[in-house]
């Protein structure tokens, strides 16, 4: 068993509580205490139910401690084998990872007692005792030590070393999730709640990670100095579990939404969670969610701009260039098999006037030249030599003179 | 001010991805290597047919082929299907919505930026102000997206929250490039090829 141990200097029981929601992304097994009498609190995760590699045991303790900044905490980290050494090598300025009980029985040693979390006074009798190293203490027989400095030393001790194992109450998972912040001076822009939200937006995220769950609804609730309190409920069009996105979501909500008055304290909830099957990582599962998202996505644009306003396009098979294309409404489109049609081989311009344009003869040079002829049978006959060439200011155009009338035209850009 | 310069700064920190333009040089010239997503860039043209759409063209047929959507909003003329597809745009990938309303463009133009279907917007709008273009700065973030905003020349006197501003205007063969705004990069100008694409 591999312990990680998380010390943190002044921290409230109710966000101590908070944090051991959020540290269960990484383990079921975690637990917490604020020592009474001290201005510390432990946070302790079970990392490892076997022996871990010292790099692994690196990189977790890494991703720890980022995650603690992102939330605006500030803690020591260190990992062992039990609980009580995890704790003891929190004090330590370096060597904070130990992943035996050989090489924990080895580093405690040489360390001075005054590490030992026991009592001052205990502390002190050890002292006047001669004792000034951990090693030479539990080198002592634990009958004697019991005997001496009370049966709550030697167990102590032997949890420490691993001798006994030390259980720790897990922290259950609540069924909902909440998060509060009291201000100390009222808050008047509801965009300077962003700040708070951040911390309680990545709370929430460890918590969705710990349950395997994702959220599409949360709400936001306001206390306001003498009188009732306000609401903002925030609905997002897919589950999500990303603090960026859902900050993302919270501040354009934020952006547009004026507080009914100055507000004291903030509390978020989250009450409804979606099964996670929708975000597994598999490429299939993805691309599945991302055509249901598409489905919405285009229902709601045609349900405000019009059926017909969402278009594809197609190519046909007409040599005509204002014939070889056409627009069809997305789900005439989406709906139909397209039989793949070979790309016109002769450059075609990026941008076509909805209707050839007639302009004077082009004065600068032409390149590209292209005969085309056809369509003499349906009465939309062309008999055309295409060109580029090149404006004043610079444009690319596809132009044409018909050679029937010797007129030119703008037919296109080329962009 | 100061909260919210921190808040800035912790979102900021999340790594910017980017998708290669195609053109050595100007992935060479921008940030990370790419059209920023999930973030505004915007295309100060100067003018239409000087090779605007062509510069987007590669990195649109790349998107198209992994199957995301591309959406095409307000253009000026009509998308030339055959042309596009010579670029190798997969047409079946590609959303074209022509409406006259700005505001219902613009609103169109977010919906489809926070969808994760979507790898790419492009939006012609008439009338912009800041507060629109953060708006879909904040849609784009959302959905991880491009957003490519065709603006007028005269635009690149407004300041802007976009990541990516440049001015283009036509070269020899080709466009020239003025970056005037790269977040976490520098400005510089640089010239592309499209006439050879085309």
């Amino acid at each position: 068993m591999l312990w990680s141990c998380t010390r943190l200097p002044r921290l409230e029981r109710a966000a101590l509580q908070r944090l051991a929601w959020w540290a269960q992304q990484w383990s079921s097994q975690v637990s917490y205490c604020s020592a009474t009498g001290s201005d510390e609190a432990l946070l302790w995760i079970e990392i490892g139910a076997s022996q871990r590699l010292l790099g692994e045991a690196h990189s977790l303790l890494a991703q720890i401690a980022a995650g603690l900044a992102q939330l605006q905490y500030r803690g020591e980290l260190a990992a062992a084998p039990t609980p009580q050494a995890a704790r003891l090598l929190t004090r330590l300025s370096d060597h904070r990872i130990v992943t035996t009980l050989p090489a924990l029985q080895q580093q405690l040693t040489a360390l001075p007692l005054r590490l030992l979390a026991l009592p001052a006074d205990t502390l002190l009798l050890l002292h006047r005792t001669g004792l000034r190293r951990i090693g030479e203490l539990l080198a002592l027989p634990p009958a004697a030590v019991a005997q001496r400095f009370g049966p709550q030393t030697t167990r102590y001790l032997q949890q420490l070393t691993g001798a006994v194992a030390e259980p720790l109450p897990s922290v259950p998972l609540p069924a909902h999730f909440h998060s509060e912040c009291e201000f100390d001076t009222a808050v008047e822009d509801a965009t300077a709640l962003l700040f708070p939200l951040q911390r309680m937006l990545h709370e929430l995220q460890g918590y969705l990670r710990a349950r395997d769950c994702a959220v599409q609804e949360f709400r936001l609730a306001f206390r306001h100095h003498r009188q009732a309190g306000s609401e903002l409920r925030l609905r997002i069009s897919r589950p999500c579990r990303d603090a960026a996105q859902l900050l993302a979501v919270t501040r354009e909500r934020l952006a547009a939404f004026a507080l009914d008055a100055p507000a004291s304290a903030l509390r978020l909830t989250a009450t409804r969670f979606v099964a996670p099957a929708v975000l597994q990582s598999d490429f299939f599962a993805r691309e599945t969610q991302q055509a249901q998202e598409l489905q919405q996505l285009i229902d709601r644009l045609q349900a405000r701009l019009g059926a017909e306003s969402i278009q594809r396009l197609q190519l046909r098979a007409d040599y005509r260039p204002e014939r070889a294309w056409r627009s069809l409404a997305v789900q005439d489109a989406d709906g139909q098999a397209q039989a793949s049609m070979d790309a016109v081989t002769a450059p075609r311009p990026c941008w076509l006037l909805p209707a050839p344009q007639p302009i004077d003869p082009p004065a600068g040079p032409l390149a590209n030249a292209e005969r085309i002829e056809s369509g003499w049978w349906d009465g939309h006959d062309a008999a055309r030599d295409y060109y580029l060439a090149r404006s004043a200011d610079g444009a690319r155009q596809w132009v044409f003179q018909n050679l029937r009338s010797g007129q030119w035209f703008l037919h296109g850009l080329w962009s | 001010m100061q909260l919210a310069r921190s808040l800035v700064r912790g979102i900021s920190l999340s790594t910017p991805s980017t998708l290669p333009t195609g053109f050595a040089t100007l992935d060479a010239a921008l940030p990370g290597g790419g059209w920023p997503q999930g973030a505004v860039t915007e295309l100060l043209s100067a003018g239409a047919g000087i090779g605007e759409l062509s510069l987007l063209l590669p990195a649109l047929a790349q998107l198209t082929r992994s199957s995301r959507q591309i959406a095409m909003l307000g253009p000026p003329c009509l998308p030339y299907a055959p042309a596009l597809q010579q670029h190798g745009v997969v047409l079946r990938h590609l959303l074209l919505i022509r409406i006259a309303d700005d505001a219902a463009l613009l609103w169109a133009a977010e919906q489809l930026l926070r969808c994760s279907a979507v790898g790419a917007v492009l939006l012609w709008p008439r009338q912009l102000d800041d507060r629109r273009v953060r708006r879909l700065q904040l849609a784009a973030e959302a959905g991880g997206s491009c957003a490519l905003l065709y603006r007028e020349a005269a635009a690149h006197r407004q300041s802007s929250p976009a990541a990516l501003r440049m001015r283009l205007q036509p070269a020899a063969d080709g466009l020239q490039i003025t970056i005037i705004k790269a977040r976490g990069g520098s400005t510089g100008a640089v010239v592309v090829h499209t006439a050879a694409a085309a």
